[in-house]
């Protein structure tokens, strides 16, 4: 071929504050294509589709487009170049007609409704697009508001289409429909990209597909025929002869005493759609139960749910055998099951108060007679678990902003294990610490463990549930899809399991 | 019974800029202020000159400027909207109070002159009602009618109300959010300033120190009660303007509830479809602008 | 392109706010000054004597914290609101209420003691002023209806209702034609203190204090911080935010309440339709002005308090007591923009668009 590829990235180079997001990223898309970029959370692609839509000002390395080199000061530089991105949230005024949508930010001075959306409606027909341009978008589906995104960028003439995670919002049936929406994209001469993490949409929808891992490219435009789950899942997470260092523990779990068990939970979002679906688990006393999938498939509803912040619409949670039923989150405490949320800021923490005020969130109830709260009695509490867990605070009534994150996070969890809690939910404990931050925490649930603590460990971080965990369990949609005993499952056994080699599979 | 169209079309006029800040997605408390500044300059204008179209212009150049300190405070540098509104409230009272010292209770200034319309203004009934308005009442509905066609129909509007609805959106579409507040606040100004002119020129046919009486708040209440619509804004400022034109009157028609209890319903009203619209949001978008209230910075995106 | 634009600090300027009302209260002397110099003033002149009426004599001092009262307690019923994040917009019409609350008291009392109708009055005002509240709480707590909006049509409700009273079925037989209440009885008058001070400041800061102190240390004002702080966390607590929700307003309404009660028993001898005063909206801003916290309340509100004071002194020699206002709200704007910087620093920045996801 001699064209030039429609896109070529090289030597991508992006850092952010303690992060490399991109280190020397590579990407050539060739015109008329559909090319998918696959890799683990955080290997770089969105940082890397983001510097390709003008989001982000790359620190190193030449974004060319039919072999000219471009440098994007704004998205609408990138636009104006050709380049739009359907970012996983969606950008659209739900108010708004579809074809006010799709016409904001390029309308004629005067708007025409009527022409306005015959135009969309026949680019819509062009590209089989299903949609009513008179309706407003809060009506439309998941999948329907997508192809309105998509519209947008048609509309705007974008010959080079980012997909991030495209499907992640839709039905398998919507699924297969987007994959008819991008080949016509495709044959009419534009360039898609698709991120995802699913082998079997790679497989149908794309030509070629590039693997980044921690922000470098690992392999580069493979033609799809010649990938397979394992390879992929190997090239995904890495080298497997990389043996997860396992936590021993002393005490055995005893998964024939259960502390914690969920039975067929269903919880549906304010959209009507079920993101945990039918979830059943038991966790025993001093087991650790990991939960490992791929971030969106209803891990995090499924932590609220069980720890009373979100109401299932179906099923049950019981703490050694009683029925939590309804109660609220702090009755839930009282009764022994303590949640350490993911959002460590803003749901387990209060930003602008004290470490002293953070620290008595559990327990205030208790302290002090009537309506009044003894404070020394809180100062004397909140000093015993920074002294239990090590935590540095710039003083007891410094306000909680002031820390850092493995400080707070050893903030929260030891609030949380003050308790002596009998079942513990921990969703991403370690994201985002620095080394020491996570051998602490992960230390800690160890600990706990020993000591007859039933623990559910919600992470991304496949070496953490590997090194941590009894069992583990994969969600994707919502569902329980796949169990693996931690002594013997490998990364690739468990990151196959994540990328789904069926769209929609029953329980493994 | 002219009076009725009187007093609803000078609040149509306040209502209507405060709806254009609105879309944008900016709460502006300080229509009254604004009013009150219009009036005084109106006044002080049109009786220096003696000609209320200089009057007019005046006060909607005097409204504009005390909107852009609320442009400037809660848009530019995003602090609270209710606070600033409030403040701006206060301070527009206070600075009308202070620049009308001299004009307190000054009889004699020139109004805007009637529209001649021919025959229409002899139609029995009707013509005095409808056809006998002075020019302003027509500018006000020319008015209304222009911003009604600028939000729905053309790409400023369509601009304008993506802020107000989500100003990141907007901003990724290339528009301008603080550039379209700023504007949009300012014009609300204007037509306050206009109203505040109406007010002082027409109705009142003086000056006096809290002349506006609490007819700024009707504005921001007309607003919702026409679910941020030019055309149900209109219908609801003849209604409001019915209700509290009849205030003095009713006791005369031997009507035996008090004419004051009367002028509450327009509050009332208010909080009634104010709560028939949170119910609806259930199950809908609210018919509020979704990003009123709330300040934009593009870095915390 | 170079430009400037506005970056988040890492941490807010300690004592920021502090200085930002004093910056505040900088640009609005010297705003103020070119008014006055407009208007054929001297500034100093006007300022110093302003000053003096409010602070150079014992009665000076008087009429600055009697005035202190209406606008700390106001103050203090925003304040309370809005340390969940809540706008008690209606402070002025729940000070209606209450006066009336307590005139109501007084009327079917007329012959009680003073020691027995002073605290059931000012009981009337609290519950009045509560009561006026319980629509928008409830309508907020329930419906989720916006309680700004609430608040402020029930002020221009609430005044229709007082407007009425006076006319109408209150209205003063011997008042010669004049829209007021009665006379209240005289036992029904604050005792006063000094000057023209009375009680009500004893008890406006009795009520400041205690409720500071309550709100610190208790429970009920811990899950108030909690709830402010982030409304997600508090659920994650297991605290219902409609019940606080519904009490946070409702006390809300019952301390301006107060206010109104104080104004009716101390400072007038009659329920006037014109007892709120604008001590309601002046409130909102002395609770924004002091972030919201009690102490702050007390210390805005004694210092708009000589403000008023001083300009109702100037209005003797001719000019506008209206000075007094303007005053008032530039020290807000200017407080405002000074305490962007607070929190925002002024960077250069070339227009990349690293700047903006730095955040």
């Amino acid at each position: 071929m001699s064209s030039p590829p429609a896109v070529e990235l090289t030597n991508i180079w992006k850092r952010f504050p303690g992060v490399i997001a991109n280190a020397g990223a590579e990407l050539r898309v060739q015109p008329g294509t559909v090319h998918a970029v696959l890799g683990e959370n955080g290997a770089g692609k969105t940082t890397l589709m983001n510097v390709l839509a003008g989001v982000y000002r790359p620190d190193e390395g030449t974004v060319l487009l039919d072999g000219v080199e471009h440098v994007f000061g704004s998205p609408a530089d990138a636009l104006d170049a050709g380049v739009a991105m359907v970012h996983q949230e969606f950008r659209l005024i739900p108010t708004f007609t579809v074809a006010e949508n799709v016409a904001l930010g390029s309308a004629p001075p005067v708007l025409r409704r009527r022409e306005i959306e015959e135009q969309v409606a026949d680019l819509a027909k062009r590209f089989g697009l299903q949609t009513d341009p008179r309706r407003e978008v809060w009506h439309l589906s998941m999948g329907e508001r997508q192809r309105v995104e998509i519209l947008k960028a048609l509309w705007r003439d974008a010959t080079i289409l980012i997909l991030d995670e495209p499907t992640a919002v839709l039905t398998p049936a919507e699924a297969n429909e987007l994959g008819r929406i991008v080949a016509a994209m495709a044959a009419d001469g534009r360039s898609i990209i698709f991120i995802s993490h699913k082998l079997d949409e790679v497989t149908r929808f794309c030509d070629e597909a590039t693997v980044l891992r921690g922000g470098a490219t690992v392999a580069a435009s493979l033609p799809v025929s010649s990938l397979d789950a394992p390879t992929l899942a190997e090239l995904m997470v890495g080298e497997s002869t990389l043996v997860s260092q396992r936590r021993v523990r002393n005490n055995p779990a005893d998964p024939d005493q259960p502390v914690l068990s969920v039975r067929h939970m269903t919880v549906h979002d304010i959209h009507g759609i079920a993101t945990v679906d039918d979830v059943s688990l038991e966790i025993g006393s001093g087991e650790i139960v990991g939960i490992a999938g791929v971030a969106g498939n209803g891990q995090r509803p499924l932590a609220d749910a069980i720890a009373g912040l979100a109401t299932p619409t179906q099923g049950s949670v019981r703490l050694e055998g009683d029925e939590l039923g309804g109660a609220g989150p702090n009755v839930r405490t009282d009764a022994g099951l303590s949640y350490v949320p993911e959002d460590r800021i803003g749901v387990g923490l209060a930003p602008r108060l004290s470490v002293t005020e953070n620290a008595m969130m559990r327990t205030y109830r208790t302290m002090g007679a009537g309506p009044m709260v003894d404070f020394g009695d809180a100062r004397r509490h909140c000093e015993q678990l920074i002294d239990e867990f090590n935590v540095k605070t710039g003083g007891l009534d410094a306000p909680i902003a002031g820390l850092s994150g493995g400080n707070l996070q050893r903030l929260l969890v030891g609030r949380e294990l003050a308790t002596s809690p009998k079942a513990l939910v921990a969703a991403q404990p370690t994201r985002g610490l620095d080394v020491q931050g996570v051998a602490a925490i992960q230390e800690v649930l160890v600990a706990q463990a020993e000591a007859g603590l039933g623990i559910l460990l919600i992470s991304e971080d496949l070496e953490e549930l590997l090194a941590l965990s009894d069992r583990i369990l994969v969600m994707r949609e919502g569902r329980i899809v796949a169990e693996f005993d931690a002594e013997t499952a490998t990364r690739a056994m468990v990151g196959e399991a994540m990328a789904g080699s069926a769209s929609k599979r029953e329980p493994a | 019974m002219n009076e009725v169209t009187l007093v609803g079309l000078m609040l149509y006029l306040a209502a209507l800029g405060e709806l254009i800040a609105e879309k944008a997605g900016v709460l502006n408390l300080g229509v009254e202020g604004m009013m009150a500044v219009g009036g005084v300059a109106a006044f002080w204008s049109g009786t220096e000159f003696g000609n209320p179209l200089i009057g007019l212009l005046i006060a909607g150049i005097a409204g504009g400027l005390l909107a852009l300190v609320h442009g400037l405070v809660a848009v530019v540098m995003g602090a609270d909207q209710v606070v600033s509104g409030l403040a701006l409230t206060i301070l527009g009272l206070g600075m009308s109070a202070f620049l009308g010292q001299d004009y307190v209770s000054l009889p004699a200034v020139p109004q805007f002159g009637a529209l001649p319309l021919g025959p229409l203004k002899d139609l029995r009934i009707v013509g005095p009602i409808v056809f006998n308005q002075s020019w302003l009442a027509w500018v006000a509905v020319g008015l209304g009618i222009s911003t009604w066609f600028v939000l729905e129909r053309t790409r400023v509007g369509l601009g304008l109300r993506a802020v107000g609805e989500s100003a990141a959106t907007a901003d990724a579409a290339g528009q301008s959010v603080v550039v379209t507040r700023v504007a949009a606040v300012v014009a609300g100004g204007v037509l306050a300033g206009f109203g505040g002119a109406y007010l002082t020129l027409n109705l009142a046919k003086g000056w006096t120190e809290g002349v506006t009486a609490g007819r700024g708040w009707i504005a921001v209440a007309l607003v919702i009660f026409g679910a941020w619509r030019p055309g149900r804004t209109a219908v609801g400022a003849l209604l409001f303007g019915g209700l509290l034109a009849l205030e003095p009157r009713l006791q005369t028609f031997g009507v035996e509830i008090s004419p004051i209890l009367i002028s509450m319903l327009p509050y009332v009203i208010t909080i009634g479809v104010l709560t028939a619209f949170s119910i609806q949001a259930r199950h809908r978008p609210s018919a509020a602008p979704a990003a009123i209230g709330r300040a934009y910075r593009r870095e915390e995106r | 392109m170079i430009g400037l634009t506005l970056q988040r600090r890492e941490q807010p300027l300690p004592g920021g706010q502090v200085r930002a009302v004093l910056a505040g209260a900088f640009i609005a002397l010297l705003a103020g000054a070119v008014l006055l110099l407009l208007s054929g003033s001297n500034p100093v002149d006007v300022y110093l004597r302003m000053a003096d009426a409010a602070f150079g004599s014992e009665r000076a001092w008087s009429n600055t914290l009697s005035r202190a009262v209406p606008l700390g307690l106001a103050g203090l019923a925003v304040a309370v609101a809005g340390s969940m994040g809540l706008w008690n917009i209606g402070a002025e019409g729940q000070i209606i209420a209450g006066a009336i609350g307590g005139a109501w008291v007084a009327r079917v009392l007329p012959d009680a003691d003073g020691v027995i109708l002073i605290p059931a009055m000012l009981i009337g005002a609290v519950i009045g002023g509560g009561l006026l509240a319980v629509i928008p709480a409830v309508l907020r707590a329930q419906l989720g209806v916006n309680e700004i909006i609430t608040t402020l049509m029930l002020n221009e409700v609430i005044l229709r209702v007082v407007r009425y009273l006076v006319n109408g079925i209150w209205k003063d037989p011997g008042g010669s034609g004049f829209p007021q209440a009665p006379l209240l009885p005289d036992q029904s008058a604050l005792p006063g203190l000094f000057g023209r001070a009375n009680i009500g400041l004893l008890i406006a800061a009795a009520v400041l204090i205690g409720f500071g102190y309550f709100a610190s240390r208790s429970k009920w004002g811990y899950e108030l911080r909690l709830a402010g702080s982030s409304e997600k966390t508090a659920e994650y607590a297991g605290i219902s935010l409609r019940t606080k929700i519904m009490t946070v307003l409702t006390l809300s309404g019952a301390i301006a309440g107060l206010a109104g009660g104080i104004e009716l028993t101390g400072s007038s001898s009659r329920l006037v339709e014109g007892v709120a005063n604008g001590w309601g909206f002046a409130g909102i801003i002395v609770a924004a002005l002091a972030l919201m916290r009690p102490s702050g309340v007390a210390l805005v509100a004694v210092f708009f308090g000589a403000v008023q004071v001083g300009g109702l002194a100037i209005q003797v020699s001719g000019v506008s007591a209206s000075i007094a206002n303007i005053l008032q709200a530039m020290i807000l704007f200017g407080a405002l923009a000074a305490g962007v910087f607070t929190e925002y620093k002024l960077v250069r920045s070339s227009r990349s668009p690293r700047a903006a996801v730095a955040a």
